[in-house]
């Protein structure tokens, strides 16, 4: 199927978009069909599409404002951002941006980081695969050599700070544990890793995500101590390790000659 | 080598040393977790992704034959649901 040449897709959005809007010009339909009726069953096939596509990836969110609020919440996201790329999974990038600015959703102001949370999710499943190293490669390391040490990480990984504990909400949502008040106050640092086909989510200790975003910038293992402590001054250099071996998140570590 | 980057790598050192037992520990004890199909509640399989893929919370019934979730070793089998026991393999629908 081929545009006109006088095709205007500005146009073509804009009548999408807009219930109010005749449809486009040029319209072709069966004999006895009206091109606005027909239209306008395409266009709640596409803002149907896209809405319960956000519903899907950010199921938490979706539970935490109810059905109702999370439907109109994903229907003005999506008159606002249409998808970039003919890639579904791809849509929603912006979607914590949004909500973090959505005026009805301010009494909620851990929704927008549940929202990173969850789009990571989907980036983690989505992302390449690769090897994860075993723990006893890493048990095989010169000790003395760690130091100066740099790290690949998975391409899967994603860290994510929050000033509220997000992992535990997301959790609590996700699994039969029985909820549990939570302490609004206490932030988490999420860890997303898909070493093989599940997706694992952690937490990592206070500093975490800084001494992961140093390791991704190629940054040496001292280095990204030096950046995690001077960010926190407890950063707990095992706990973070350990939850990283356990997420089986490095691919390889490289150890300088 | 400086005393204080001596220190910091010793504690490095240190800290990768105490983390792989830590972690080989705790990868010992989920080692006698095992899958168990059909007795996840919908929404509450243990699995994960986004639209269009088999993902933790997205199963869409109650006891899924397809979804699974990790139980204590030894006891999937001996959970009796609604539609039936669990499995250690997936279920027909």
């Amino acid at each position: 199927m081929s545009a006109p040449a006088d095709f205007d897709q500005g146009a073509f959005v804009r009548a999408l978009l807009d219930p109010e809007l005749p449809p486009p010009n040029g319209l072709e339909t069966p004999r006895g069909f009206s091109p606005e009726k027909r239209f306008a069953v395409y266009r709640n096939n596409v803002c149907v599409g896209l809405v319960d596509a956000l519903s899907e990836r950010f199921p938490v969110c979706r539970q935490l404002v109810g059905e109702e609020f999370f439907q109109a919440m994903a229907h003005c996201y999506m008159r606002e951002f249409l998808p970039r790329t003919p890639m579904l999974f791809e849509y929603g990038e912006g979607f914590a941006t949004f909500v973090s600015q959505f005026e009805p959703a301010r009494e909620l102001p851990y929704l927008s980081d549940v929202a990173r949370l969850e789009y990571a999710l989907g980036q983690a499943y989505h992302a390449e695969d690769a090897a994860p190293l075993t723990i006893g490669s890493v048990r095989a390391l010169p000790p003395d050599r760690l130091e100066n040490a740099t790290a690949t990480l998975h391409p899967s990984t994603h860290v994510i700070a929050s000033k509220y504990p997000i992992v535990s909400i997301w959790r609590q949502h996700m699994s039969d544990e029985e909820m549990t008040p939570l302490d609004l106050n206490r932030g988490e640092e999420a860890l997303v890793v898909r070493p093989e086909l599940e997706i694992r989510v952690s937490t990592l200790p206070a500093g975490g995500v800084v001494f992961v975003d140093a390791l991704k910038e190629r940054q040496t293992f001292g280095e990204a101590v030096d950046a995690a402590s001077g960010a926190t001054a407890a950063f707990d250099l095992t706990v973070c390790l350990r939850e990283l071996l356990l997420a089986e998140a490095f691919v390889a570590i490289s150890v300088a000659h | 080598m400086s005393d204080k980057k001596l220190c910091a790598a010793i504690a490095i050192a240190g800290a990768f040393a105490t983390a792989v037992t830590l972690a080989e520990t705790a990868k010992a004890a989920k080692a006698e977790q095992e899958k168990c199909f059909g007795v996840s509640l919908k929404g509450k399989n243990d699995c994960a992704a986004g639209p269009g893929t088999s993902c933790a919370g997205t199963s869409k019934t109650d006891y899924q034959g397809g979804a699974w979730k990790y139980v204590p070793k030894g006891t999937c089998t001996a959970i009796v649901t609604p539609k039936g026991k669990g499995s250690l393999e997936p279920l027909p629908n």
